[in-house]
C-alpha cells in the first residue's frame, strides 16, 4: 500500500504537470482551415480558374466500429459507396497508425458524396472532408499563362516550412500560379478542437479564421488571348507547323494583353491528378508541350534584328537616313561569300527601304561599319540578353554574343584559336539578327513596343491589379521603364519608317492588310532565322513583329512560328489576323477595368 | 445483533460503493446499471450477515462442485468479448462466474483448511490440488488476471492457515522453475503485455497504448484532480476500458492524488477490519474465511492500482467495488457481508486458551 502511495506521489505530484500536459496534447488536436486560393480574372473580371470543392473520406482506424462483424460491415459499406475496393481499404487502414486520419478515397463524385454523407452517422470512425481543388476554365487558351498548382515538393516544403505551408499543400508549380503565389495563396485559419479518443469533435477551443488570397486581375483580355491563340493555331495548321508563339502588349504600358505558346496542354491534368502514362506522354512530346515558348522559347531574331543595327549605323553617324547603299547579292569578305536573299542585286536604296526590303547585304555592311561591341551595346539597350521580370518564372534572357563569350564557350584548349576568336564575319551575321544571337517572343514584343514608344524598353507585366477579400486593392499595374535605347527622336523615326514601308504598296506584305481589310497603320517587320549551325540551306524560324496604329501606337505584337520557313508567308497573316480581332473589338478590350 | 456489526467496515463498504457509481458515471458506462448491482450487492451483503457462516462449511463441497460446473458451461455456452470467453447469460444479465469463483474458492479453502488444525505436506498438496481445476478452466478462457487472484489467494490462505516457510518456499521454487516455461504458456497477447510493462514506450501507440494513457491520465489529475466529469483522459475515451480494467486512472485524473490516497485509505482501513474480524472469530472456518476475504480484496487492490500507475504488469482485474461491473460488485459484496456474519458471531470475551495454535495465528502473520 505504501509503495502504491509512493508511486501515485511520483505520478502525480512530480510528473504531474508534464503528463497533464500531454493529456491536453491528447485531446486537443490543431484543424487546418485552408485559405482559399485566390481567383485569376482577366482585365474585364471574367474568371479564368475557380476552386471546385472535392470531397475526401477519411476514416479513423481507431474509431471504427469495435466488434469484428460491425466493422467488416461498416467497410463493405463505405467500400460500396465510395467506389474503393475493399481489400485496398482494409490495407490502407490496418498499416496505418490507428489514431490517425488516413484517406481512404478522394475526389468523390457529387453522386458518391451525397450518398455518404446520408449514411454518415452510422458510419462510426467516419468523416468526409472537403477540399478546394483549383479547376482551369480553358486551359488551353490560358494554360501557358496561368500554369498550375501541383503538391509542394519536399525541398520547398522545407524551405517555405515558416511561411507556414503544410506538407501536402499545393503550391503553384509555373505560370503566374507560381509567380504570383504570395498574393494567391492566402492565409490559413485554424480551429483548436477538443476530440475523445475517436477523434470525434467535442468542442471548438479556439480559432482563427482563413485568410482567402487575394484576386488577381490580369492585363490579359481573354477573348483576345481566345483570338491570339486560335489565329496562331490556324495559321500553323495552314502551313503543316505544330509550334509556335504570340505575345500581345500594349507599348505604353508594357500591359501583356494576350499570351499564347502552342502546343498547349491541359493544366487541369495536373491539379486533378495525372496519370504516369499522361506525363509521360507530355514530357517526351516531340513539340514540347509543357515548354511556354513565349518566355522561355530562345530562338535566333533573324532580319527582325535589323532595326538594333538600323538604329547603331544611324546614332553613331556611320550612315543618314539619306544614305544609299548598294544591295548587291553577296559580298566577298576575306574570301568568304555572305548572301543576301535575293540572287540578284536590288540596287541602291537608303536605310528605310533596307528595312521594308530587307535587303542582308545592306545591313552587312552597317554592322561592319558600326562594329560588334556597339551593335551589342544597342541590341542590351533595346532589351535583348536580359530576362524581363514578369510576373511567373521561367523567364529565359536569350542572348547577346561578344568576343569575351565566344571565346569562352567554344570548347577549345587553345582560347586564341581561330574558332575562337571573334571574326568579322560574326560581325556582320550579327547585324542581320544571325551569328549566335538568341531572342524570346516576350523580349520581341517589348522590343516592337519600344519601336512603336520612341524607345522605351518597358517591363512588361501580367497583372493589372490584385484585390484583397475586403476588396481593397493590394497591387496595381504601373509603368516602369527599364531602359531606354541611347538614340535620338529622329533616329527611331527613321526605323520606324522602315516599318511601315515594309507593310505598305509596292512591298508583298501588303497582301495580307488588304486581304483581311486590316489598314496598314503601323510598323511590321518579319524575319526568317536560320538555325542548328552556319551555312546554306539551313532550316528556319519565322519571325514577325508588329505595332500599330504608326502616330499613337497602342499595341505591339510578337508571333513566332517554329521551323517556319517564309516569315511573310508564315508569321505575318497570323500577326494581321490578331490586328483584325483587336480592330474589331478594339471598344471591348480598350474598355473600362472590372 | 445489530449491537454486534462492525459499522466501520459496513460503512467503508458503502462508502466505497458511492465512490464507485460516482466514478462509473464519470467513466460513461450504464451506472443505473451498476446501482442496481450495489443494490443488489447490499442485499447480498445483509443476506450474508444475517446467514450463519458456519453452515457454509458443509455445503463446500457442493459449492465447489457448482463452480466448476459454471466454469465449464463459460466454455461450452459463454460469450465472447475482446478475444475472451468470460461470461454466461442468466435471465438477460451477464455473469462472470470467474468473479464469483474467487469467493467460493475462499470458502471451500476455508472449510478443507479448518479441518486440518496442522498443514501437513498432504493437507498443504490438497490445498494446491483444490486451486488447480478452475485455475486451468478460469486461465483457459483466456483470463490471466483472475487465475493469478485465485492462485494468490490460494498460498495467502494456506500462509494464513499456518503452512510453513519450507512448504511455501516449495512453491516459489516451483514457480522459478516453471517461469522459462511462461512466455510459451501464455498467449500472445499476454507476452506482449508482459513485454510492454516492461517497456511501455516501445510501442505507444499499439500494445503500449492503454499503459501510457492509464498513466497520462493519472499524472494528469495532479495533487487536487480536475474535478469529478471534469476529466480529459477519462472523459473523452484516451483511456481504455476506463469503467474497468482502468478506473482507477479515471478516478486519480478526477480526484487527483489527495482522493486516490483516500480511496487507498478507505481500502487500508476496510482491509485493517477484515483483519481483525479474522482475528475475533469465534473458530477456524471463520477466521480463515475472513482471511481469505481479505487476501481477494487485498490483491485486487494492489494488482489494478498497480497496474493503472505502472508498477504491474496489466490484467485484467477489476478494482473492487470502484470498476463497473455486477458479479465482481455482487461478489465482493456478499464477501464482505460473510465477513460481518463472523464478525456478528465472534465471542464475547477473548480467553487467554482461545490463544491455541491455528487461531491467532492470522493476526500474528498479518502484523508481520
Amino acid at each position: 500500500m505504501g509503495l502504491l502511495a509512493v508511486k501515485l506521489a511520483q505520478l502525480q505530484v512530480a510528473d504531474g504537470s508534464r503528463l497533464a500536459a500531454l493529456a491536453e496534447s491528447n485531446t486537443v488536436h490543431r484543424v487546418i482551415l485552408e485559405a482559399d486560393r485566390g481567383i485569376i480574372y482577366d482585365r474585364h473580371g471574367v474568371p479564368l480558374v475557380e476552386n471546385s470543392p472535392v470531397w475526401t473520406v477519411v476514416i479513423v482506424p481507431a474509431g471504427l466500429p469495435s466488434d469484428a462483424a460491425a466493422r467488416a460491415q461498416e467497410l463493405v459499406t463505405v467500400s460500396r459507396l465510395a467506389g474503393v475496393a475493399e481489400p485496398k481499404l482494409a490495407d490502407a487502414l490496418f498499416t496505418a497508425d490507428p489514431y490517425s486520419s488516413v484517406d481512404v478515397a478522394t475526389g468523390l463524385t457529387q453522386a458518391q458524396e451525397l450518398a455518404i454523407n446520408e449514411r454518415l452517422p452510422e458510419l462510426v470512425g467516419v468523416s468526409l472532408v472537403q477540399h478546394a481543388v483549383r479547376t482551369y476554365r480553358e486551359p488551353l487558351v490560358f494554360g501557358h499563362v496561368l500554369g498550375y498548382v501541383g503538391p509542394i515538393d519536399t525541398a520547398d516544403a522545407k524551405r517555405l516550412r515558416d511561411a507556414g505551408y503544410q506538407p501536402d499543400e499545393m503550391i503553384g508549380k509555373v505560370g503566374v500560379e507560381a509567380g504570383l503565389e504570395t498574393l494567391l495563396r492566402g492565409r490559413d485559419g485554424w480551429q483548436d478542437v477538443q476530440v475523445d479518443a475517436r477523434g470525434k469533435v467535442i468542442r471548438v477551443l479556439a480559432s482563427q479564421e482563413p485568410v482567402p488570397g487575394d484576386a488577381v486581375y490580369l492585363t490579359v483580355d481573354a477573348s483576345l488571348q481566345r483570338a491570339t491563340a486560335s489565329s496562331l493555331a490556324a495559321g500553323l495548321a495552314r502551313d503543316g507547323k505544330t509550334a509556335g508563339a504570340s505575345v500581345v502588349v500594349d507599348p505604353r504600358t508594357g500591359e501583356v494583353l494576350a499570351m499564347v505558346s502552342l502546343p498547349a496542354y491541359d493544366t487541369n491534368l495536373f491539379t486533378h491528378g495525372i496519370s504516369r502514362a499522361a506525363y509521360d506522354s507530355l514530357l517526351h512530346d516531340p513539340d514540347r508541350p509543357l515548354l511556354n515558348r513565349a518566355i522561355a522559347g530562345q530562338y535566333a531574331p533573324g532580319s527582325t534584328f535589323k532595326m538594333v543595327t538600323a538604329t547603331a549605323g544611324l546614332q553613331e553617324g556611320k550612315i543618314t537616313p539619306q544614305t544609299l547603299l548598294n544591295c548587291p547579292p553577296y559580298i566577298n569578305l576575306g574570301g568568304w561569300i555572305y548572301h543576301n536573299w535575293a540572287s540578284y542585286s536590288l540596287g541602291r536604296m537608303n536605310v528605310a527601304t533596307a528595312l521594308a526590303t530587307s535587303c542582308d547585304t545592306f545591313f552587312y555592311q552597317v554592322a561592319a561599319m558600326v562594329g560588334d561591341v556597339t551593335l551589342a551595346k544597342y541590341a542590351r539597350a533595346y532589351g535583348f540578353g536580359q530576362a524581363k521580370e514578369i510576373e511567373m518564372p521561367g523567364v529565359m534572357a536569350g542572348l547577346v554574343p561578344d568576343r569575351i563569350w565566344k571565346q569562352i564557350q567554344c570548347g577549345v584548349p587553345d582560347l586564341n584559336s581561330d574558332a575562337c576568336r571573334w571574326s568579322e564575319g560574326d560581325t556582320i551575321t550579327f547585324g542581320i539578327g544571325q551569328s549566335y544571337l538568341l531572342t524570346t517572343p516576350l523580349n520581341q514584343a517589348m522590343y516592337a513596343a519600344a519601336l512603336a514608344n520612341g524607345g522605351r524598353v518597358l517591363r512588361p507585366t501580367l497583372v493589372h491589379e490584385a484585390r484583397d477579400a475586403t476588396g481593397r486593392t493590394v497591387l496595381a499595374q504601373k509603368t516602369e521603364v527599364t531602359s531606354t535605347v541611347p538614340a535620338s527622336a529622329g533616329t527611331i523615326q527613321a526605323v520606324r519608317e522602315g516599318m511601315r514601308e515594309e507593310i505598305n504598296p509596292p512591298y508583298h506584305m501588303n497582301y495580307w492588310f488588304r486581304a483581311s481589310g486590316v489598314p496598314a497603320d503601323g510598323g511590321g517587320k518579319t524575319g526568317t532565322a536560320q538555325w542548328g549551325g552556319s551555312g546554306l540551306d539551313l532550316p528556319t524560324h519565322a519571325w514577325f513583329i508588329f505595332f500599330a496604329p504608326y502616330a499613337q501606337p497602342e499595341i505591339a505584337l510578337s508571333v513566332f512560328v517554329e521551323r517556319g520557313e517564309l516569315s511573310e508567308v508564315e508569321a505575318a497573316p497570323i500577326g494581321v489576323d490578331i490586328m483584325k480581332f483587336y480592330r474589331g473589338n478594339i471598344g471591348a478590350i480598350r474598355s473600362g477595368a472590372p | 445483533m445489530t449491537r454486534r456489526l462492525d459499522r466501520t467496515q459496513a460503512l467503508l463498504a458503502g462508502a466505497l460503493a458511492v465512490l464507485g457509481v460516482m466514478t462509473v458515471y464519470s467513466a460513461h458506462a450504464d451506472w443505473n446499471r451498476q446501482i442496481l448491482w450495489v443494490l443488489l450487492g447490499a442485499a447480498a451483503y445483509v443476506a450474508a450477515t444475517v446467514y450463519d457462516y458456519r453452515r457454509l462449511s458443509s455445503i463446500a463441497p457442493t459449492l465447489y462442485g457448482a463452480m466448476l460446473l459454471m466454469l465449464v458451461a463459460v466454455h461450452l455456452a459463454g460469450h465472447s468479448a475482446l478475444g475472451a470467453r468470460r461470461w454466461l447469460s442468466v435471465a438477460g444479465f451477464p455473469l462472470e462466474p470467474s468473479e464469483i469463483s474467487k469467493l467460493i474458492l475462499v470458502l471451500v479453502l476455508a472449510a478443507y483448511l479448518a479441518r486440518h488444525e496442522q498443514i501437513s505436506w498432504r493437507v498443504f498438496g490438497g490445498g494446491l490440488a483444490l486451486l488447480v481445476p478452475p485455475a486451468y478452466l478460469v486461465l483457459a478462457q483466456p483470463d490471466l488476471g483472475t487465475t493469478m487472484v485465485i492462485a494468490a489467494v490460494t498460498l495467502g490462505m494456506l500462509y494464513l492457515g499456518g503452512a510453513r516457510p519450507a512448504q511455501l518456499l516449495a512453491v516459489v521454487a516451483a514457480c522459478a522453475v516453471a517461469l522459462p516455461l511462461l512466455p510459451r504458456l501464455l498467449h500472445g497477447y499476454q507476452r506482449r503485455r508482459l513485454e510492454i510493462f516492461l517497456d511501455p514506450n516501445q510501442d505507444p501507440l499499439g500494445a503500449g497504448y492503454n499503459l501510457l494513457q492509464a498513466r497520462i491520465a493519472v499524472g494528469s489529475g495532479g495533487m487536487f484532480g480536475r474535478g469529478w466529469l471534469q476529466g480529459l483522459q477519462g472523459q473523452l475515451g484516451f483511456v481504455p476500458e476506463r469503467a474497468t480494467d482502468f478506473v482507477f486512472a479515471t478516478f486519480a485524473e478526477e480526484f487527483g492524488l489527495l482522493g486516490s490516497l483516500v480511496l487507498l485509505t478507505a481500502f487500508g482501513v476496510l482491509l485493517i477490519r477484515v483483519l481483525r474480524a479474522a482475528s475475533v472469530a469465534p473458530d477456524r472456518f471463520g477466521e480463515l474465511l475472513a482471511g481469505g476475504a481479505f487476501v481477494m480484496v487485498f490483491v485486487q487492490v494492489i494488482q489494478n492500482v498497480g497496474m493503472n500507475i505502472g508498477l504491474m504488469p496489466i490484467a485484467g482485474i477489476p478494482l473492487p467495488l470502484i470498476s463497473y461491473g455486477g458479479s465482481a460488485t455482487i461478489t465482493t459484496l456478499a464477501a464482505l457481508g460473510l465477513v460481518q456474519s463472523v464478525v456478528v458471531r465472534r465471542r464475547p470475551v477473548v480467553h487467554p486458551e482461545s490463544e491455541r495454535r491455528g487461531l491467532g495465528t492470522i493476526s500474528r502473520r498479518a502484523q508481520a
